[in-house]
C-alpha cells in the first residue's frame, strides 16, 4: 500500500521535472493564457504541474486498493509530498542559481528567468521549496480524494448512465430515426463526403491547398509503405529514397538545368514511377532475404547513401549537388498551365484514389493473402508453396512505385527539389503515420497522415514539440495499442487474439496455482 | 484417400538473389580494385606520413565506435533487438559530461593545476556514465520491458520512437545550437605528442591517447565481466535461453536490466570521450555515430563481444583511410560506412568473427 504511494510519488515528481525542463509547463501556461484570456501564464503552469500530481495520486490510491478514507487521503498526501519534494528541490536550486546571477538559460534553454519566477512564487529559494512541496501535497490529497469519492459513490457508473441516456434520447428523436433509417443514408453520406472533398480546393486558399496537398502526398507515401510494412510485414526505414528517386526523375527530366531535357510532364510521370519501382526491385533482390531489424537497418543505410550522394559534390554535374534543382516543370493540358497548388490538390486526390484502389484490390486478391501469410510466418508461408521472394519483391516494387508517384508530384508542385527534402525524417514520418494510423488499414493511413501532417499545421504553437510527440506516440502506441488507431480487423485479431484466448482460459480454469 | 490432386510439372526454383549478389560482388570488388590501383600506383598522392595520420585517427575513432558497438551487441545478444536509441543515450552522456566540465570551469576549478583538471575529467566521466546508465535503465523499463513478448517489429518501432523522444528532448532542453566541449587546457584538442615520419610531423593528441586507453580498459573490463564473473555467466545464460535460465534460478528481468545498465555506462563513457576528442556537441550527435557503431557491431558479428571490438576498429580505420584508399572525396566517408553495412549484411550477415545464427539475417 505504502509502496504504490511512494512509487507514484517519485514518478510524478520526475515527470514534472521533465515538464519543466522541456518547457511544456510554459507551453501550457501560454496556451491557457491565450484561450481563457488570463493575465498571466501562471495558471496554466500550475494546472499542468498539479494535474500530473492529481493523476499520479489517483493512480496510487487505485493501486493501494485501500478501503478507508483516512488511508486514501494519507497516501495521496504522501505521494503528492514526495513529488513536491523532488520538484521543490529543483525549484529551490534553480532559484538559488538564478539569484546568484548564473545564466541558466545558457545551458537549459527553456528556463528563462520569467519561467523560473513563475515556479517560485517570487519568494526566497528555501521558502519556495517548501511552498512547492506543500502545493503538491495538497494536489495529491485532492487526487486521492477524487478517486476515492469516485469509487465510493460510483461516479463512473452515473456518468456512463448520463451519457447513455443522452445518446439514447438523440437516437430516439424522429429526425435522427428518419435519417439513419433511410436505406440510402450511407450512400448519401459517402456522396456528401466526396463532394466536400472535391470542392474543397475551390474555396480553400493557397496556404490550405498547399497544406492539404502535403497531407495528400504523405497519404500516397503512407499507402505505399503500408503495403510493405502493414501487409507484407517487412520493416523498411529508407523509404524516402524512392520518394527522392521520383522527385529527382521529374526534376532532372523537366528542368532547364543541369541537363536541359525539358520533357513533357505527362511523359515523365510514368517514367518516374517505373524508375522508382525498378530501383525497388534492384534494392530488394539482394536485401529481401534479410528479416526484421536487419532489413530495417539496411534500407536505412540505403536511404542515407542516396541522400548523401545527392548532397555531395561528387554528382554535382548530374544532380545539381547541395543546391538542388530549380524550375522543375509542371503539367499543362490543352494549353492551360496547371502549375499551382490548386490543380495539384486535384492531382494528388486522384493519386490517392488510385493508390487506395490498387491497395484495396491487392489486399483482397491472392497476392494480398500471400502477403498476409508472409507477415504471419515466412517459413510457414514458404512451406505452403508461396514464393516469398517474388511476393516480397512485388510489394517492394509497388510501394516504391507509389513513393515515386508521390515524389514526382512533390517536386513538380514545389518547382524545386534538393537533397534536404529527403532526410531520414521523411522516412520516419511515413513510418509513424502508417503505424499510428493502423498497419494494413487504408482509412488508418489516411487518418495517420491527417494527424501527423495536418494537425501540426493547425496547432502552430506546438510545432517545436511535434517530433517529441511523434516519438512518444510511437512508444505509447506500441505498448497500449500496437494495431494503430484505425486498425484493419485482421491486424487486431493477430495482435490481440492470444490475449483473449489467455483471458478465457483463465476464466475456465481459475485454479491454475503457481505458474 | 481419394487421389484428386494432379501431379504438377516440377518447377526448378532459381535463386535470382544469388546471381544478383554475385554480380554485385564482382562489380563492387572490381570498382574497389580499380580505385586502389589508381591511388597506389598511378596517382601516389599521399606520402607515408599522411597514411600514418589516417591510421591514427582511424584507430581512435574506431575505439570509440567499438565501445558504442559493445552496447548494441550486449543488448542484441540478450534481447535480439536493435536498441535504436543507444546512440542517443550516448549523446545524453556526452551532455552530462559537458555540464560537469562547464560547472567546474565556471568555478575556476578546471584549470587550477593538473590535479584539478584530472579530477574534473574523472568527474565528467562519472556523471556522464551515471546519467547514461539511468537513461538506459528507464528506456528498458518504459519502452522495452512491456513489449518483451510482442512480435519483433513492435519493440523495434518502440525503439525508434524512444530515439526520437531522446533526441528531441535534448534539443528542447539544451537548445539546437552546437556546444563546444570545455577541455582542460592541458588536454586541449590541439596538443599532443608528435613524431616524425619521413621528415613530416605527425601528431597524436592527448585526447586521442586518453580515448584509446580508456576504450581498451573498458573493453578488457567488459570481457572480464562477461567471461569471469557470476553476473557475466548469468548474462550468457539468459542470452542462450531465457526460460531455462529462469528455471535455473536466474532473475531474468534483473539480468536484462543489468545489461542495459552496462550498455548505458559504456555509452556514457563513449559520449564523454567523443566530446573531449571531437569537441562539438549537439542533440543529433549521437545518431550517426550510433548507426556507425551498429555497423561496427554487425561487421564484427552482432551478439559477439570480441566481434564488436574488431568491427569497431576496422570500421574506424576504413572510415578514416577509406576515402583516400579508394580515391573518393572525403565528403563520402559516411556513404562508405553505410555501404560497408549494406555489403556486410548482404554477403556475410554473420560478420567477421560471428558464428552462424539461424533466422537472424
Amino acid at each position: 500500500m505504502k509502496h504504490s504511494n511512494l512509487r507514484n510519488g517519485w514518478v510524478g515528481g520526475i515527470v514534472n521535472i521533465f515538464l519543466i525542463l522541456l518547457g511544456l509547463t510554459g507551453l501550457a501556461g501560454t496556451l491557457l493564457q491565450g484561450w481563457l484570456g488570463l493575465p498571466s501564464p501562471a495558471f496554466g503552469v500550475w494546472v499542468s504541474l498539479l494535474g500530473v500530481v492529481v493523476w499520479s495520486a489517483a493512480r496510487a490510491t487505485k493501486a493501494s486498493g485501500t478501503q478507508s478514507w483516512r488511508e486514501a487521503l494519507a497516501g495521496g498526501a504522501l505521494s503528492g509530498l514526495l513529488s513536491g519534494g523532488i520538484v521543490g528541490l529543483l525549484v529551490g536550486l534553480l532559484a538559488t542559481l538564478d539569484a546568484g546571477s548564473v545564466e541558466i538559460r545558457q545551458w537549459l534553454v527553456q528556463l528563462t528567468p520569467e519561467a523560473i519566477a513563475l515556479l517560485t512564487f517570487g519568494v526566497a529559494p528555501w521558502l519556495a521549496t517548501l511552498l512547492v512541496a506543500g502545493v503538491h501535497a495538497l494536489a495529491g490529497l485532492l487526487g486521492s480524494a477524487l478517486y476515492f469519492a469516485a469509487i465510493t459513490y460510483q461516479w463512473q457508473a452515473s456518468v456512463k448512465g448520463v451519457l447513455q441516456d443522452a445518446g439514447h434520447s438523440i437516437s430516439q428523436t424522429q429526425v435522427y430515426q428518419r435519417i439513419a433509417g433511410h436505406p440510402s443514408a450511407t450512400t448519401f453520406a459517402y456522396a456528401a463526403g466526396a463532394i466536400l472533398l472535391l470542392t474543397a480546393p475551390l474555396y480553400l486558399g493557397r496556404y490550405w491547398n498547399y497544406t492539404l496537398g502535403t497531407v495528400g502526398l504523405y497519404v500516397i507515401l503512407g499507402l505505399g509503405l503500408n503495403i510493405v510494412v502493414g501487409m507484407a510485414g517487412q520493416l523498411v526505414l529508407g523509404y524516402g529514397a524512392f520518394f527522392a528517386i521520383g522527385a529527382y526523375t521529374v526534376a532532372l527530366l523537366t528542368a532547364p538545368t543541369p541537363h536541359g531535357i525539358m520533357m513533357n510532364f505527362w511523359l515523365v510521370v510514368p517514367i518516374g514511377v517505373i524508375l522508382a519501382a525498378l530501383s525497388g526491385v534492384v534494392l530488394g533482390l539482394p536485401v529481401l532475404r534479410m528479416r526484421g531489424d536487419y532489413l530495417a537497418i539496411v534500407t536505412l543505410g540505403f536511404g542515407e547513401i542516396i541522400r548523401i550522394l545527392l548532397k555531395s559534390d561528387a554528382l554535382i554535374e548530374f544532380t545539381g549537388g547541395p543546391r538542388g534543382v530549380r524550375a522543375v516543370g509542371g503539367p499543362s493540358l490543352f494549353g492551360i498551365k496547371m502549375n499551382n497548388e490548386f490543380y495539384f490538390t486535384y492531382f494528388i486526390i486522384i493519386g490517392i484514389i488510385l493508390a487506395a484502389y490498387i491497395t484495396a484490390q491487392l489486399q483482397k486478391s491472392r497476392v494480398g493473402r500471400a502477403w498476409m501469410a508472409i507477415r504471419g510466418d515466412e517459413d510457414v508461408a514458404e512451406a505452403m508453396g508461396i514464393m516469398t521472394l517474388k511476393y516480397k519483391l512485388l510489394a517492394f516494387a509497388i510501394a516504391a512505385g507509389l513513393a515515386g508517384l508521390s515524389g514526382v508530384l512533390f517536386a513538380s508542385r514545389n518547382k524545386f527539389t534538393g537533397p534536404e527534402d529527403f532526410t531520414l525524417l521523411v522516412s520516419i514520418n511515413v513510418l509513424s503515420l502508417v503505424i499510428i494510423g493502423g498497419m494494413g488499414s487504408i482509412p488508418g493511413v489516411i487518418m495517420g497522415a491527417l494527424i501527423l501532417k495536418g494537425l501540426p499545421e493547425i496547432l502552430r504553437e506546438l510545432s517545436d514539440y511535434r517530433m517529441l510527440a511523434f516519438g512518444a506516440l510511437l512508444v505509447l502506441m506500441m505498448i497500449l495499442r500496437p494495431e494503430g488507431m484505425w486498425p484493419s480487423t485482421r491486424q487486431k485479431m493477430e495482435l490481440h487474439g492470444d490475449e483473449e484466448k489467455a483471458e478465457t482460459s483463465e476464466h475456465t480454469e481459475p485454479a491454475r496455482g503457481v505458474a | 484417400m481419394v487421389e484428386t490432386t494432379e501431379k504438377r510439372p516440377q518447377r526448378r526454383y532459381v535463386d535470382i538473389g544469388r546471381w544478383v549478389r554475385l554480380g554485385m560482388g564482382i562489380i563492387v570488388a572490381g570498382f574497389a580494385l580499380w580505385r586502389m590501383w589508381n591511388v597506389f600506383f598511378v596517382q601516389q598522392e599521399y606520402g607515408l606520413d599522411t597514411w600514418t595520420r589516417f591510421l591514427i585517427s582511424g584507430i581512435i575513432l574506431g575505439s570509440v565506435y567499438a565501445v558504442i558497438a559493445l552496447g548494441y551487441t550486449l543488448v542484441y545478444g540478450i534481447l535480439f533487438m536493435i536498441n535504436f536509441a543507444h546512440g542517443d543515450v550516448m549523446m545524453l552522456g556526452a551532455f552530462a559530461g559537458y555540464f560537469t566540465l562547464e560547472a567546474f570551469k565556471g568555478r575556476g576549478f578546471l584549470n587550477q593545476n593538473a590535479g584539478t583538471a584530472a579530477l574534473s575529467v574523472i568527474a565528467a566521466f562519472m556523471v556522464g556514465m551515471a546519467l547514461s546508465m539511468v537513461v538506459a535503465l528507464l528506456l528498458e523499463r518504459i519502452a522495452y520491458r512491456p513489449l518483451r513478448k510482442a512480435p519483433r517489429l513492435v519493440p523495434l518501432i518502440s525503439a525508434i520512437g524512444a530515439s526520437l523522444v531522446l533526441q528531441n528532448a535534448a534539443q528542447l532542453m539544451f537548445g539546437a545550437e552546437r556546444h563546444t566541449y570545455a577541455n582542460p587546457d592541458i588536454i586541449d584538442r590541439s596538443t599532443g605528442i608528435s613524431f616524425l615520419v619521413q621528415g613530416q610531423e605527425v601528431l597524436i593528441t592527448y585526447t586521442g591517447m586518453l580515448t584509446l586507453g580508456l576504450s581498451l580498459l573498458l573493453m578488457v573490463g567488459l570481457l572480464l565481466l562477461v567471461r569471469k564473473t557470476k553476473m557475466g555467466k548469468a548474462m550468457r545464460a539468459v542470452a542462450q535461453d531465457k526460460e531455462t535460465a529462469a528455471l535455473m534460478g536466474i532473475n531474468v528481468d534483473r539480468i536484462i536490466a543489468n545489461t542495459f545498465a552496462i550498455s548505458g555506462i559504456l555509452a556514457g563513457a563513449a559520449g564523454v570521450m567523443w566530446g573531449l576528442h571531437m569537441g562539438i556537441l549537439y542533440h543529433y550527435v549521437g545518431f550517426i555515430p550510433g548507426l556507425k557503431a551498429f555497423t561496427a557491431a554487425v561487421l564484427g558479428g552482432i551478439g559477439n563481444v570480441v566481434g564488436a571490438m574488431v568491427g569497431g576498429l576496422t570500421l574506424g580505420i576504413l572510415e578514416a583511410a577509406g576515402p583516400a584508399i579508394l580515391g573518393l572525396p572525403f565528403q563520402l566517408k559516411d556513404v562508405l560506412a553505410f555501404s560497408i553495412l549494406v555489403l556486410v549484411l548482404i554477403f556475410r550477415p554473420t560478420g567477421l568473427v560471428g558464428q552462424v545464427l539461424a533466422d537472424k539475417a
